[in-house]
């Protein structure tokens, strides 16, 4: 459909199309462990009429939506540490503010590639990315100062783990990179939290991806003013996109335990290499 | 310490459940008055898809809408009340890192009552708008 044809659909069908993609994309993104944000972007800014920089705020507030909505039973399981979270939200936060600043001064012809360059370049991250569960880390000076150690009690394997975390400069420098990534293309990031915590600082996996979640919540909270203040936000877009993810995040956690996360893995990758193919063209103005 | 941290998560996720579920309330309710016409929108809806595929600042320009605070003096309309919900959403986790700050400050953990401080200025800089409006 072109431009015009676009422009004479009825504006409800719009909402209605973004509650569906948007409870899909909420049930998918919790099977397969990736931000709902890394699959919105794409998908809407491809298969929608928006602009996107009403897609990327849109994204981020999607992002925030689903990972308040899940910060508490995280927080009470023990998954999600807030000791962890808070010197790596603080380095994230400002990074995010930074990148939603660049991000809205640039074209959208540079946005649009970036964006599908970078979407192929995470397919394939995930891809290849494998998690690791040793726990064996000894806390460097920084990580000993901050306290950034817990205890997780893992039900599914019966047993309490202790856990430190190291490397914690580098993991503040990557956050500070993630956050900003996420804040020029309106992504929560998840898909660079995890292996950042898990591979680079040695959190449990359970522990990454709770403290995953809650660190979206504070970054993104930070980043979302920005695309506020300059009216990037548009109810009609943003409303059924939060309430479609809520309700999908939730059918998504029932299905977590009897869906084949390899088969869900595999059809977010294919989904991202197609949506990120088709930013990339447009960005590069193929088609 | 291990005691202490699970309080004060337990503090953090109560204040998260709250706010959040409420912000959810907030948003759903002034979206059925908005796309129900119950309050009149600044934008007219059937507009909408004439400039939505503009950059944003061509966006405001074409149709007025306000940036900045000025969605505030706009709360008779429909997409202005849903903006207000969507701030809401956008200062649960300022809330949350308030509520933690006194409660850190009683336990004497000074290097995380910095931490949060540090946190609340930032999330509450980007909420001012005075870098990014």
């Amino acid at each position: 459909m072109n431009a015009a044809d676009l422009a004479a659909v009825p504006w409800w069908i719009w909402p209605i199309a973004l509650f569906v993609v948007s409870f899909l994309i909420g049930i998918v993104a919790v099977l397969a462990g990736v931000g709902g944000g890394v699959l919105f972007v794409p998908v809407v800014g491809s298969l929608f009429p928006f602009h996107l920089d009403f897609v990327r705020g849109a994204g981020l507030m999607f992002a925030l939506a689903g990972t308040l909505s899940a910060g508490p039973p995280l927080l009470r399981a023990g998954m999600a540490s807030l000791r962890l979270v808070m010197p790596l939200a603080l380095v994230g936060s400002v990074a995010s503010f930074a990148g939603a600043l660049v991000g809205l001064s640039l074209s959208t012809a540079l946005l649009q590639t970036s964006l599908g360059i970078l979407i192929i370049g995470i397919a394939f991250v995930i891809w290849y990315l494998r998690s690791a569960d040793s726990t064996a880390a000894s806390a460097d000076a920084l990580a000993a100062l901050l306290r950034l150690e817990g205890q997780f009690h893992d039900p599914a394997v019966g047993m309490t783990i202790d856990w430190r975390t190291h490397q914690t400069l580098l993991g503040l420098a990557a956050f500070g990179g993630i956050g900003f990534l996420g804040g020029v293309f309106g992504l929560g990031a998840g898909f660079a939290n995890v292996p950042a915590l898990n591979l680079l600082m040695a959190a449990p996996l359970k522990v990454a991806v709770g403290s995953s979640g809650l660190l979206i919540s504070v970054i993104n909270s930070s980043a979302a003013w920005v695309y506020i203040h300059r009216g990037a936000l548009l109810p009609l877009i943003v409303v059924p996109s939060i309430l479609g993810v809520m309700l999908g995040s939730r059918i998504g956690a029932l299905l977590l335990g009897v869906t084949p996360a390899s088969v869900v893995r595999r059809l977010v990758i294919v989904v991202m290499l197609l949506a990120g193919g088709r930013a990339l063209s447009r960005g590069l103005g193929w088609f | 310490m291990v005691l202490n941290d699970r309080a004060l998560r337990d503090l953090y996720a109560d204040w998260l459940d709250v706010a959040t579920k409420a912000g959810f309330v907030i948003s759903l309710v002034a979206f059925l008055l908005y796309v129900g016409r119950v309050l009149p929108p600044y934008v007219a809806l059937d507009e909408l898809p004439r400039y939505w595929n503009l950059p944003v600042d061509q966006f405001i320009r074409a149709t007025g809408a306000p940036s900045g605070w000025a969605w505030l003096g706009e709360l008779r309309y429909g997409d202005g009340l849903n903006l207000l919900a969507i701030a809401f959403l956008g200062l649960v986790t300022p809330l949350c890192y308030a509520r933690l700050v006194p409660a850190l400050v009683a336990e004497r953990d000074w290097l995380q009552v910095l931490l949060a401080v540090a946190q609340l200025a930032v999330l509450l800089g980007a909420a001012s708008g005075l870098v990014a409006g």
